[in-house]
């Protein structure tokens, strides 16, 4: 028999390519960050369902008016589909942990969920607005640091968050980042998805291939520097399916974000205070699904040999470390604090 | 060990207050609280000398309109080497007039060799023409120009912002005058404006594209076109005499011709290959007050004549709607010297030739 709790606290990692949850009674989950609606009758008629979330969503996308809401890190400006497709992705997040409304029992769910920064910084209160009805209580922070706080890596450390959109750079200094502390870009994930797009269109231009299936040679195969394994897709060519070595091209495409990484890095290093830098160059953190390239960690160490060397760690479980960095929140904050959040 | 954890514990508590009232303060809209650091008066000192040494350099913040053509760059190398933060127009300040800025009414400075600032293009402003009670012109059928402009400015977004920094003038239904326009380009600090309009043609059977830049013209047509399109410009007779000095300080326009140019070519030969009777009309210079309030080099492009039938139809079809956001993203990255790495790709559900 299972101890029924009155509270249930959810951390959520909203990211631009994939979302996760992980929620205080053991469960998590990770979905694709996409939302679609059915384009007509028709393929809702065929679809069966007003709306379809992740993998779902993407298998079906033809008959769908695909969102993908935090494209580039931000909820689109007055869009209100992308506000309404957060929403939905949000609501099917909590059903996977049985925090939807229906089947909560009066108990209280508290969400903190993180987004990505520069989605902090720019929309705040549309990420709020999007967000506050689907539960009790509401915390909303930056990726990075629900990242930092759940490897309670609060001191002296650099989280390079690598997510589909941005990457973003936050130095953790004990406090809560300001923005001196952080950085954004967009070269991330999705930049190396166009650049491998076209890299592969020009090596072989009568091979047949989606960017949805460039993004799964890419998740499967990336890699920076050498590698002794080959990277081999198929691909269909004049309809037949044939092999391609991309292994070249998905070298130039993942080494493509390489130059803006390591001068952001460099940058915001220089920036700490004299007395730390060094400790913060030990503490270099990769997270996020881009920061899951081979041979990326090595090749930022190499960049922090020109000013004095220093070491760069993956985080293990990238995936859900946002989600974990969430609920660890969640749980540690006092009742009081979460009271003052509610509504 | 155990002091180690006890100061976790401390940082996390410390942390745990600052991110609720951060929160706390988001729920009751009120803006971030200032926190006291060093980092901001180093950052104030550093802009004030920066703008001293403008100033002191260049004499006038027109300096970067006298360059000559700028070398190539492409907009990823230039990220690399200078990334930028998203630009969103909630985030632009408050409007200025262009008479109170600092650096109003200063002597132009000489010419410099533009290979000294290798510029890279790198944020666009879209310009949706018309919008809320200023309709433009319709067709036949009733089909509004500020609508088939906002769809047109929000598919060519899509299409852009991968590569570019992208910013709207509008994004739904609502008035924005001419001057709101131009004023939002500038503080945003755009590096290139495009204007989007369709066009209606006396002589109806005729179809085609035309691309303007900022210039005097004899024609009457043009200056017809130009009065009707700087209606609802929202300048007083005041603004228009600083306005009209700048024309002929001889900014811009090289390089707002050069972008016509580039633009034109694009939607004709795109649009051209789909029927063949849409007529190359040319680049044109016309004095059109959004590219007069603009500092960057500015076109407005009329990317089909809604006063002919078939265009009308044509212009009902998403897929034509994209072909023309395609036509624009293209001449907008030869321009901005852009590797075309991102796929063109149309919408789920538009496939097809709009023409059949």
């Amino acid at each position: 028999m299972s101890e029924k709790k009155d509270v249930l606290h959810v951390g959520i990692d909203l990211g631009t390519s994939r979302s996760s949850i992980s929620a205080s009674n053991g469960q998590r989950h990770v979905v694709e960050s996409y939302v679609g609606w059915p384009l007509d009758m028709v393929a809702r008629k065929v679809l069966k369902k007003p709306v379809l979330i992740g993998r779902e969503a993407l298998d079906n996308r033809s008959m769908l008016d695909l969102h993908r809401p935090l494209e580039q890190g931000l909820i689109k400006d007055g869009s209100e589909k992308d506000e309404a497709a957060v929403r939905e992705l949000l609501w099917h997040l909590l059903s996977l942990v049985g925090a939807d409304r229906e089947s909560r029992d009066g108990m209280k769910v508290r969400a903190v969920v993180g987004v990505p920064a520069e989605a902090l910084r720019v929309n705040k209160q549309q990420v709020r607005k999007a967000l506050q009805d689907a539960v009790d209580s509401l915390m909303i922070v930056s990726e990075p640091f629900a990242v930092a706080y759940g490897l309670e890596a609060l001191l002296h450390t650099m989280i390079i968050d690598i997510g589909a959109g941005t990457t973003d750079f936050c130095v953790m200094n004990g406090r809560l980042p300001t923005e001196e502390d952080q950085r954004t870009l967009t070269q991330a994930g999705d930049f190396i998805d166009d650049q491998l797009m076209r890299l592969t269109r020009e090596r072989f231009p009568e091979a047949r291939f989606s960017i949805h299936m460039v993004r799964t040679w890419k998740e499967e195969g990336s890699f920076v520097g050498t590698t002794k394994t080959p990277v081999v897709v198929t691909a269909p060519v004049n309809g037949k399916p044939t092999q391609l070595d991309i292994t070249r091209e998905m070298q130039q495409a993942c080494e493509s974000i390489l130059p803006s990484l390591s001068e952001s890095m460099l940058d915001l290093l220089s920036r700490v205070q004299p007395e730390y830098q060094e400790k913060v160059r030990n503490n270099v953190v990769l997270s996020g699904g881009t920061g899951l390239i081979r041979g990326l960690g090595p090749r930022l160490e190499q960049e922090l040999q020109t000013v004095g060397g220093g070491k760069v760690k993956v985080v293990k479980d990238p995936v859900f470390a946002g989600s974990d960095g969430g609920l660890s929140i969640s749980t540690d904050a006092p009742d009081s604090d979460w009271e003052r959040l509610s509504g | 060990m155990k002091h180690a954890v006890a100061n976790v514990d401390r940082i996390k508590r410390q942390l745990l207050r600052d991110l609720v009232e951060q929160n706390v303060d988001l729920i009751a809209g009120r803006p971030p609280r200032p926190r006291r650091r060093r980092g901001a008066l180093r950052l104030s000192l550093r802009l004030a000398t920066l703008a001293l040494l403008s100033v002191a350099l260049f004499g006038s913040s027109r300096w970067l309109s006298t360059l000559a053509e700028p070398r190539p760059v492409s907009a990823a190398a230039a990220f690399a080497r200078n990334p930028a933060p998203p630009v969103s127009p909630a985030r632009l300040p408050g409007k200025v007039p262009a008479s109170e800025t600092a650096f109003a009414g200063m002597v132009p400075p000489k010419p410099v060799d533009a290979a000294v600032f290798p510029l890279a293009v790198r944020r666009v402003v879209i310009d949706a023409g018309h919008g809320g009670t200023s309709v433009g012109t319709r067709t036949p059928q009733g089909v509004l120009e500020k609508d088939l402009t906002l769809d047109i400015a929000i598919r060519l977004r899509r299409l852009l912002e991968k590569q570019l920094q992208v910013v709207m003038t509008r994004e739904s239904d609502r008035d924005v005058s001419l001057e709101q326009r131009g004023t939002l380009a500038n503080q945003a600090g755009a590096d290139i404006f495009v204007s989007i309009h369709l066009n209606w043609i006396q002589n109806r059977r005729s179809r085609g594209v035309e691309t303007y830049y900022l210039g005097p013209t004899d024609d009457p047509y043009l200056t017809r076109l130009a009065a009707s399109e700087n209606l609802e410009s929202g300048y007083s007779l005041a603004d228009m005499r600083h306005l009209l000095d700048r024309i002929y300080a001889g900014v811009r326009q090289d390089k707002s011709r050069k972008l016509a140019e580039v633009v034109q070519g694009a939607l004709f030969q795109s649009l051209g290959k789909l029927s063949p009777e849409v007529a190359d009309r040319g680049v044109k210079a016309a004095p059109f007050i959004v590219l007069l309030s603009t500092e960057m080099p500015a076109i407005l492009a009329e990317v089909s004549s809604m006063s002919n039938e078939d265009e009308a139809r044509l212009l009902t079809k998403p897929l034509y709607r994209q072909y023309i956001a395609e036509a624009l993203a293209k001449g907008i990255r030869t321009y901005a010297g852009v590797v075309e790495g991102a796929p063109e790709m149309t919408l789920a559900g538009e496939k097809g030739n709009p023409i059949q």
